[in-house]
């Protein structure tokens, strides 16, 4: 059975007098421990998709069911509950608060969760050991390259072990060397722990390393097909 | 419930965020919280000023009265004779009057009067004192400038006023008539040697108050071991309804026992006047200061909109966005505050021995105020300049807070 | 509109809530300030007039020495006489003629001490308030033996209209002065020290009954407003004759308090108003600041065009002058509304009553809609934001281009 299932998602957006299609009639499941990739160009709705998945926004219609819930019409506390234990972000950039160090970017969300301190404190520095930042636990964000930023944003996503984390142009502001350091460690982390990743992009890099491969265009999906990813190359 | 408990588990996390994200424009926050700290110090300062301006027009009204509480024959007030007289404290009312929490108290005859000189003569009111008890009471004016003092309740000298003395054209030594209806409405007169004069708190005092011994102007008056009026305070002016139904009680029901504020509903209501008009400039500064701070958390939430929807999309309800940007607000009203009060406690302390106002004095006089004004500084005050900065400072910015919490995730990450 | 000007209105408007939090700040305190201010000179027009109607007047003419002693031989001489010339070169002045003696007034059963005034029954009421404040009878006729005495004075007499009244005291010239006059009126002024101790009579039989002769202690002078006393005082200080000892007192000599006790009052309002215009102030520094600093790019960018500086500083203090100047216009059109409302319909709050009374001033209070209460205020808010604007508009003199355009 699959995890995630969105049936005939519309969403229009107006920007001035235009109105633009966002999501036109979507449907797609996704199964538990997929590594998915949502391509197109800007604006074909990968984004919206994701947000829609994710619940930071509600489709106009449609409806989508995350674990056999519905969530599309949960009301805004409840939907913050469920980012909070279930679901992890990645965007393409400012993804920390800068006035918070690393590991304070990443207890934050387990203490928000409530998580003791003790234990906190553990997993967050584990956490930061295996995304490989053990040195820079105490820096905050500005003290920071954009990759080894990325990296506190994926360790702060998946340290509660969310089912599901979802990723916005993760590589969008990075090098060509710290972008595959991120999607092996995506893939690492997609295959030891189990978590179910979608990200959106249009970076042929991430597009390698997916093993299922969803294109879009004009709020519609027009191709969704398997292929075999990349190996991690050796650190 | 639950939602709380979980608030309270991660207040001092988002008092952690909140006070960096207050320092993250320093600039805006240090310029908000002088405004705060000016605010706070204005309301603080003038209220000691007001506070301590009423205070001694209470005082002033007060040791004229005099008394925190007086005895009368009920018809006194409204006639004001020696007819209307009773006898000297005794028995129960005596004791009553001699412990605590009565601190001071003096009998004495007080009637309207004539002084003669060879030159003029004048309308006064005639007090005859026992001159210890008045000084415990602190009823005595304040200054003699010639002569002696009155030495003891048979003391058959005159004490005047210093310009009752200069418009009789008189002088220590020299001779005065007095003069006043004894209870049978005949005109009593005797001779009288000006011992001393005095200048009082307020000149409209020195015109107005004679004084004499008591037993020689019960002599006089042919009323011995008599009084018109007893006079006693206690600890404290501002409480006098607490211990005053005991005197009543003991006074029993053929003597009045009335309260200063129902002898001088003037300085009564001034002092309650002054609790609303403090109040009322507390809330008119920070009415203007409100604005402020309003604003700077509106710019404060507009700068973090990105990361405020970043939070959002990492699980955090709405309701603890709220309570992040209250935080924020309370830091800044804390500290503005503490610096206020601090300001406030350093301009009032080089004015502990009183400013002198003396340029003034004729004005201050008309609200019966002597020509030094001494700030008085209430906890009450300061808490209560506290409560109204702090109390709705965060209600105000409960507004900016509230936007803040309701910004859509989607639209609050998507701007730059 | 020039297009300087007209960016400097778009720029306003970037932050719409920004600015009108501004703006608004800026309209509450000019609001307050007409508001106050208004009310203050309104009082204080009160204050005066209230002080001075029932006894003092605008001006008097005494023989010097007796404002301080009061003594009864210091007199004017031929006053019926000096007064008439007097009104003759001041037809607009109402002239009275005043003695005042110090007397025992004992009724049948009560004796008091009472500052007797012996005045002209038909010119007093132009002259001071209290023949219209009878509380009780009727006022004096010029009859002669005749008496109306303040409230509290009728009540420790136990005296009523039509009660004889036996005054003791003596003369101008040392002899015994004695006489009965009949209670015809009672004055309820309202100030208790006057309505303890004042008697009036009528004048020719003050005269008679205390050896003055044509003697009065004092002329009393009412002008039209307080603001002819100067003139007045001038032209009078001329009609006096040479050598007589005679004195003008204006109202500040005959009542010292007045003024100084106003003046007290006006730090303590100044001290509120100061306060106000440096918090406006401090609101108005820091979204010029926030502005100036949110546009750091902007203005890199503009230095790198060849814009100097001084060009930058001007199109923020022009920024701030319509920032300041909607909250000029507002606040002087919301104020006005306000005083004009308040002027017709007046304005009271629990608890002034006694306080009023003290000062002889009415329960009710109307502030004076005018020029100055209404431009005063929100003039100087206006300075005082373009002041504030100076330090974020030198800013931008020490900024460099190719840092600015890098600034997020």
């Amino acid at each position: 059975m699959s995890d995630i299932r969105c049936r005939e998602l519309c969403k229009t957006f107006r920007q001035g007098e235009e109105r633009i299609t966002g999501l036109d009639r979507v449907s797609i499941d996704i199964d538990s421990g997929e590594f998915l990739c949502l391509s197109g160009p800007s604006g074909s709705g990968k984004t919206t998709l994701l947000n829609a998945l994710g619940g930071l926004d509600r489709p106009d219609s449609g409806s989508i069911t995350f674990g056999g819930r519905r969530i599309d019409c949960l009301p805004r506390g409840e939907l913050a509950d469920l980012r909070l234990r279930e679901i992890g972000f990645v965007f393409q950039a400012y993804n920390l608060v800068p006035v918070l160090s690393a590991r304070e970017n990443i207890e934050f969300v387990m203490q928000v969760q409530g998580v003791p301190a003790a234990e906190r404190h553990r997993r967050s520095l584990a956490i930061l050991a295996e995304v490989g930042l053990e040195g820079l636990a105490d820096r905050r964000p500005p003290a920071m390259s954009g990759g080894q930023q990325q990296r506190v944003a994926v360790a702060r996503a998946i340290v509660s072990r969310p089912r599901l984390v979802l990723a916005d142009e993760p590589t969008a502001n990075l090098d060509s060397h710290s972008a595959t350091r991120l999607m092996a460690l995506f893939q690492t982390l997609n295959r030891e722990h189990g978590v179910t990743f979608v990200m959106a992009t249009h970076d042929p890099r991430v597009m390698a390393f997916a093993a299922r491969r969803v294109s879009m265009e004009d709020g519609r999906i027009v191709a969704d097909r398997v292929q075999e990813p990349c190996a991690p190359e050796p650190a | 419930m639950m939602r709380i408990a979980t608030s309270l588990r991660l207040l001092p996390s988002l008092l952690t965020l909140a006070w960096r994200n207050l320092w993250r424009n320093h600039r805006r926050t240090l310029v908000m919280l002088s405004a705060i700290a000016l605010g706070v110090w204005a309301m603080i300062f003038m209220t000691a000023m007001m506070r301590g301006m009423i205070d001694q027009m209470v005082q002033n009204g007060l040791a004229t009265l005099p008394g925190h509480a007086q005895i009368h024959h009920p018809d006194f007030v409204r006639d004001p004779s020696v007819v209307n007289r009773f006898a000297e404290p005794g028995g129960e009312l005596l004791a009553a009057l001699e412990q605590p929490p009565v601190t001071a108290w003096a009998a004495r005859l007080r009637v309207p009067a004539v002084v003669a000189s060879e030159y003029a003569s004048r309308g006064v009111t005639l007090l005859g004192v026992d001159p210890a008890a008045e000084a415990a009471l602190g009823s005595l004016p304040g200054e003699l400038v010639a002569g002696r003092a009155l030495q003891g309740p048979a003391d058959a000298g005159v004490v005047l006023g210093e310009s009752l003395a200069q418009r009789l054209e008189t002088a220590v030594g020299r001779r005065v008539v007095l003069m006043s209806q004894d209870p049978d409405n005949d005109v009593a007169d005797r001779g009288a040697r000006v011992v001393g004069i005095y200048r009082g708190r307020l000149e409209g005092d020195e015109e107005r108050f004679a004084y004499t011994g008591r037993d020689s102007l019960q002599a006089l008056l042919g009323v011995e071991g008599e009084v018109t009026e007893a006079a006693m305070n206690g600890p404290d002016y501002r409480r006098v309804v607490a211990w005053l139904p005991d005197i009543r009680r003991a006074a029993g029901a053929s003597l009045s026992v009335q309260p200063w504020q129902t002898l001088n509903p003037f300085l009564a209501s001034m002092l309650g006047l002054q609790d609303g008009y403090a109040l009322v400039f507390m809330l008119v500064v920070f009415l203007v200061l409100s604005f402020g701070l309003v604003n700077t958390l509106v710019m404060a939430v507009f700068e973090r909109t990105r990361e405020l929807g970043l939070i959002q999309a990492l699980g955090m309800r709405p309701g603890l966005i709220l309570l992040l940007i209250l935080m924020e607000s309370l830091w800044l009203l804390l500290l503005g505050l503490a610096l206020g009060n601090a300001l406030a406690l350093a301009t009032l302390w080089p004015l502990r021995d009183g400013l002198d106002l003396s340029a003034v004095a004729a004005g201050l006089e008309m609200m019966a105020m002597g020509t030094t004004l001494y700030p008085l500084l209430e906890l009450s005050d300061m808490a209560m300049a506290s409560a109204v900065v702090v109390g709705l400072g965060l209600l105000a910015s409960l507004l900016p807070a509230w936007r803040a919490s309701r910004l859509a995730p989607v639209v609050a990450l998507a701007r730059d | 509109m020039n297009l300087t000007w007209r960016l400097a209105w778009r720029n306003l408007w970037r932050h719409r809530r920004r600015t009108w939090l501004t703006v608004s700040a800026m309209v509450v305190c000019n609001v307050l300030l007409i508001f106050l201010i208004g009310l203050q000179l309104g009082s204080y027009d009160v204050m005066i007039e209230g002080s001075l109607g029932p006894v003092t007047g605008h001006l008097q003419v005494q023989r010097e020495g007796f404002q301080e002693d009061q003594r009864i031989r210091d007199s004017v001489p031929a006053a019926t006489a000096l007064a008439r010339t007097l009104r003759r070169a001041l037809p607009e002045a109402e002239v009275g003629v005043r003695g005042t003696a110090f007397a025992l007034a004992s009724s049948e059963a009560r004796s008091f001490g009472i500052q007797l005034q012996g005045v002209e029954a038909a010119r007093e009421p132009g002259v001071s308030t209290l023949p219209g404040m009878l509380a009780e009878g009727r006022y004096l006729r010029g009859e002669g033996e005749e008496i109306v005495v303040g409230r509290l004075l009728a009540r420790n007499l136990q005296a009523r209209p039509g009660d004889e009244v036996v005054l003791l005291g003596s003369g101008r010239d040392g002899s015994m002065a004695a006489a009965v006059a009949r209670l015809v009126g009672v004055v309820d002024s309202g100030v208790a020290e006057l309505d303890r101790a004042l008697a009036q009579v009528d004048l020719a039989w003050f005269q008679s009954v205390f050896a003055m002769g044509d003697h009065a202690h004092a002329l009393v002078l009412r002008l039209p407003h307080l603001e002819a006393v100067p003139a007045a005082k001038a032209r009078v200080q001329t009609l006096l004759p040479p050598d007589s000892e005679l004195v003008v007192l204006d109202w500040d000599q005959l009542q010292p308090g007045l003024r100084q006790a106003i003046r007290t009052d006006m730090v303590s309002a100044w001290f509120l108003y100061g306060v106000l215009v440096l918090l406006v102030a401090f609101s108005v520094l820091n979204t010029q600041l926030m502005s100036v600093l949110e546009r750091t790019r902007e203005f890199g960018v503009m230095l790198a065009l060849g814009l100097g500086p001084g060009r930058l500083a001007r199109l923020v203090a022009m920024e701030t002058a319509l920032l300041g100047g909607l909250g000029l216009v507002l606040g002087i059109l919301f104020g006005t509304v306000l005083t004009l409302a308040l002027a017709r319909w007046g304005f009271t709050y629990p608890g002034m009553e006694e306080v009023a009374q003290q000062f002889n001033l009415p329960a009710r209070l109307y502030p004076r809609p005018g020029a100055a209460a209404l431009l005063v205020g929100p003039g100087v808010v206006f300075v005082g934001a373009l002041l504030a604007a100076l330090y974020p508009a030198l800013r931008l003199y020490r900024l460099q281009p190719v840092a600015a355009m890098r600034a997020v």
